[in-house]
């Protein structure tokens, strides 16, 4: 019997998606052990990784960065088609979308930190869209909105800023 | 070596805009206004309306015994209830629209009314 290799082609960029994703996926792990004062509010440091993509390579490499992470990261905590994996990707997709348009914003005036804080407003807005929609079809968790933009403004600020940090380091910005 | 964070025109704008957009959310959806009319419901009708200014006690005899309703400064709480629990008169006083306090045991509750109801219907 002949052995048969398959064998597929890879390219550099996928090895740097390959590694962006691995290390996002690892972040997101950690950040799932970590208490969270309440269902939603969490740190979202994955995106540090998605925002550092963009930067250090290009807007395609970030969205399969943040999709990735989303599938990987769902299969390894059993979450796979759950209304958890279903809500983080909804947030991802909802905050590449408003990263795609508000990259095009002047790199002179506007920093990751703009672009997390977001992004993050963009995650959290998509989300309880779809829990209005889909999970809670009720007016009360307007309730909800105030606290969660304000762990929105304050995670996405820490996230930003962490990578300005990286992007600085590494010489990218 | 330590770099110094760059100042970014952009971000403060930004984190204005959310700093404020944060603080009407908070006026819009956490405004408790106080009532001033607290509506008695007992046996699944409209006992009546009263205002919260006037300080009065209201008893209620249902199918348990007495219950009393008081209304002071603005302010209501269930004064003595049959009940053996007691849940009512321990939620203490409310003031608060859509507020409302339930006597199962003596279908009775109270629920302060403001410009829109907190709950569509109740019933026992």
């Amino acid at each position: 019997m002949t052995r048969s290799i398959i064998k597929i082609k890879t390219t550099f960029l996928d090895h740097q998606i390959a590694q962006l994703s691995a290390i996002a996926i690892g972040l997101s792990l950690i950040e799932s052990v970590l208490p969270s004062p309440m269902p939603g509010v969490k740190p979202g440091i994955a995106n540090i990784i998605t925002l550092y993509a963009i930067y250090h390579f290009n807007f395609k490499t970030a969205m399969w960065v943040s999709i990735l992470r989303v599938f990987a990261s769902s299969l390894i905590l059993g979450q796979f088609f759950s209304p958890t994996f279903m809500l983080s990707l909804t947030g991802s997709v909802f905050s590449l979308l408003t990263l795609y348009f508000a990259i095009k914003l002047p790199s002179k005036f506007f920093s990751p930190i703009s672009f997390s804080i977001i992004s993050s407003f963009a995650h959290i807005g998509g989300q309880l869209l779809l829990v209005r929609i889909w999970l809670i079809p009720h007016a009360s968790i307007y309730y909800l909105i105030p606290i969660y933009s304000l762990a929105a403004l304050i995670f996405g600020f820490i996230n930003g800023w962490l990578t300005y940090r990286l992007l600085k380091d590494h010489n990218s910005l | 070596m330590k770099s110094r964070t760059k100042f970014f025109f952009g971000d403060s704008l930004i984190i204005l805009i959310s700093l404020i957009f944060i603080f009407f959310t908070f006026k819009n959806f956490w405004h408790f206004e106080t009532g001033s009319v607290v509506q008695v419901n007992f046996q699944g009708k409209i006992y009546g309306n009263f205002s919260l200014f006037q300080d009065r006690k209201i008893s209620l005899i249902g199918n348990e015994g007495e219950s009393i309703i008081e209304i002071k400064s603005g302010r209501t709480r269930f004064k003595s209830a049959p009940c053996r629990n007691q849940y009512c008169i321990q939620q203490g006083w409310i003031h608060f629209t859509g507020q409302m306090l339930i006597c199962i045991p003596n279908e009775l509750s109270i629920e302060i009314l403001g410009k829109t109801k907190a709950y569509d219907s109740l019933n026992y």
